[in-house]
């Protein structure tokens, strides 16, 4: 008896496997070993010369290098992750506030999900960067007013510099917005309709709605997006950080440079990245005490959808019996 | 409550506050597209205009002709990096979505060990800068004698970590029940996989197709690393070579004319792939 489960427990995974391998090979292969590799580089001082790589170890070296003497890396990556809240704050918002306008009932609504996905196709390509060279990412109106002079002098500092950079690049933070949008409006029309007609004929008006039907249900909704655009923002080629990681590599010899360093560089920034991530996934879960809740009502809802239904036949009765 | 037809019948007075904030948003949104096909349409003179000009006045076609005297002069003909471009593209693509909606389904769905162990690591994989690996990789893709092959152009992009996030996230959407019923139907994983997880996951796969084409389409990276033939190079590849070797007045409008050729693939199967996605949004089973 239980040599035959394990039997079928084993038949199970190995049918999962035969579903995996395909992109596990292609995972290991070309992501797992190169980041592999890249963490035994960055103990390391490495030299390309001609005939090959030339290591040597230096163990920790590299990594207080980075903290300790390098000043520029360390400032780019909080000013990152500074901004990082910021825009990622307004995405979200504009983002679902954009999905919930276009799952109203609305004339030519087709046009503008297609409008606000569009840009998606040019925030991966190199176009973006003649754009933003171009200057055509920021709002003409803000800086001919100045906006930003009028931030940096009321704020301090910490608050300002986020601030003005976010003013700068606006329409760079809202092409950002596409994937999210699409997301979330996935997530919108999966809403039961019913649960919202119940809430209505319980007395909740549209904001009530929202806060207590259309966030929970969004919520995972929320974590996709957020984490997606996280490491969007991470890891567009305008990101300053990937820059000098990039610069870096290329400039071995001098102080700062050489691919070991890059390495860890680049290692520091993985996870203080996946840091933040799971800084992202706590927010989300704070809430999840809610969601149970809400699970532990689930035959609350059916009866509010049996009421729903009841109501609505009887308008739909009482109705043809006006019409006849 | 709410209609099954996507676009109402009926304006109502209603949707003026809607439209008032969609309409400017949108026009925001179509920015970058309209300045990148006035762009391509530009004599000298208003290319290098300052201030700078978005809109063009007297559209030419310098710019395209000036491309295509350049690229029959050089030694190998176009049509080869067109059709390298097409090869690595519709592969890369095609085996991406199959890859990673496989990988997902059974990451999802089927019961086996080290499941949440590989999504931590595929996350981990997501976060990682890529510009930081390309020495290790380069060194693989000669040691496995890739150099110089279309699977060099292939392979290291068809692991997608950011798909393959995004299509689990979908999968996970989709009800047990759904699969325990078609189960005890007498289906197998294949068929499960096959006639309920792909229909339903199609918005998540269409926006992996379209990321997936976006990573191969402008991708100079494999080009200039994994090979040293012209002959394996793609038209991406050669398209930055054309704009940059030339002086730099006459590069800028090739650059510009380039720009927009190598834009429209993307605008084309934005536009087929995005009508797929949206159909499927309105009349997705998943509720």
């Amino acid at each position: 008896m239980k040599k035959l489960r394990i039997g079928l427990v084993t038949r199970r995974e190995m049918k999962g496997y035969v579903f995996l391998l395909p992109w596990l090979v292609g995972f290991v292969t070309f992501f797992l070993v190169p980041l592999v590799q890249s963490v035994w580089y960055s103990w390391h001082d490495v030299k390309v010369t001609a005939t090959g790589l030339k290591m040597t170890w230096v163990g920790w070296e590299n990594y207080r290098y980075i903290f300790q003497q390098d000043t520029v890396f360390t400032e780019q990556l909080t000013n990152f992750f500074t901004d990082s809240v910021l825009r990622l704050a307004v995405i979200l918002v504009f983002s679902l506030v954009i999905a919930m306008m276009l799952n109203q009932p609305l004339k030519g609504k087709g046009v503008f999900r297609t409008l606000f996905f569009l840009p998606i196709i040019v925030v991966s390509g190199p176009v973006l960067e003649r754009l933003v060279n171009e200057g055509a990412t920021a709002v003409p109106l803000i800086e001919s007013y100045g906006v930003n002079g009028i931030v940096e002098a009321m704020l301090p500092p910490m608050l300002a510099r986020p601030l003005s950079s976010l003013f700068s690049q606006i329409i760079l933070v809202l092409w950002y917005s596409g994937v999210p949008i699409l997301i979330y409006m996935t997530g919108l029309q999966k809403i039961d309709s019913t649960l919202y007609e119940a809430s209505m004929i319980d007395g909740a008006n549209g904001w009530i709605s929202f806060w207590k039907i259309t966030l929970p249900a969004l919520r995972p909704m929320i974590l996709i997006n957020g984490v997606y655009t996280l490491v969007f923002l991470a890891t567009t080629g305008l990101n300053e950080v990937m820059a000098t990681i990039n610069d870096r590599m290329f400039r071995s010899g001098e102080p700062g440079g050489g691919y070991g360093i890059a390495s860890s560089m680049a290692w520091v920034y993985a996870l203080s990245l996946g840091l933040a991530l799971i800084v992202l996934l706590l927010i989300t879960k704070e809430r999840k005490g809610k969601q149970i809740a809400i699970q532990k009502t689930g035959e609350q809802i059916a009866i509010e959808r049996m009421h729903a239904e009841r109501a609505r036949n009887m308008k739909r009765k009482g109705g043809k019996k006006h019409g006849r | 409550m709410r209609k099954t037809r996507f676009n109402p019948d009926h304006f109502h007075p209603n949707q003026i506050p809607m439209y008032l904030v969609l309409v400017p948003l949108a026009i925001f949104m179509a920015v970058p597209i309209v300045f990148i096909i006035n762009h391509a349409f530009k004599p000298i003179e208003e290319l290098f205009a300052f201030p700078p000009r978005f809109l063009v006045e007297n559209p030419v076609l310098d710019n395209f002709t000036r491309l295509a005297r350049q690229a029959s002069a050089g030694g190998i003909s176009i049509s080869r990096y067109i059709f390298n471009s097409l090869i690595v593209t519709v592969a890369v693509v095609f085996l991406s979505m199959v890859m990673s909606s496989m990988a997902a389904f059974a990451l999802s769905k089927l019961r086996f060990r080290a499941k949440s162990t590989l999504m931590e690591i595929n996350n981990l994989a997501m976060m990682f800068v890529p510009i930081a690996v390309i020495i290790p990789r380069y060194l693989l893709v000669d040691n496995l004698g890739m150099i110089n092959t279309y699977f060099a152009h292939i392979l290291p992009l068809v692991a997608m970590p950011v798909g393959m996030f995004l299509v689990k996230q979908f999968t996970d959407q989709v009800p047990d029940s759904l699969i325990e019923a078609a189960i005890v139907d007498g289906a197998g994983y294949f068929k499960v996989y096959h006639k309920i997880i792909l229909p339903m996951i199609k918005p998540a796969l269409a926006t992996v197709a379209i990321l997936a084409f976006q990573s191969v389409w402008n991708n100079t990276e494999t080009s200039t690393m994994y090979t040293n033939k012209e002959s394996m190079r793609t038209l991406t590849f050669y398209m930055s070579t054309l704009s940059s070797n030339t002086n730099s007045v006459a590069g800028q409008g090739m650059a510009a004319a380039s720009s927009l050729i190598m834009f429209l693939p993307n605008l084309i199967l934005f536009i087929l792939c995005q009508s797929k996605v949206m159909n499927t949004m309105a009349h997705s089973g998943i509720k």
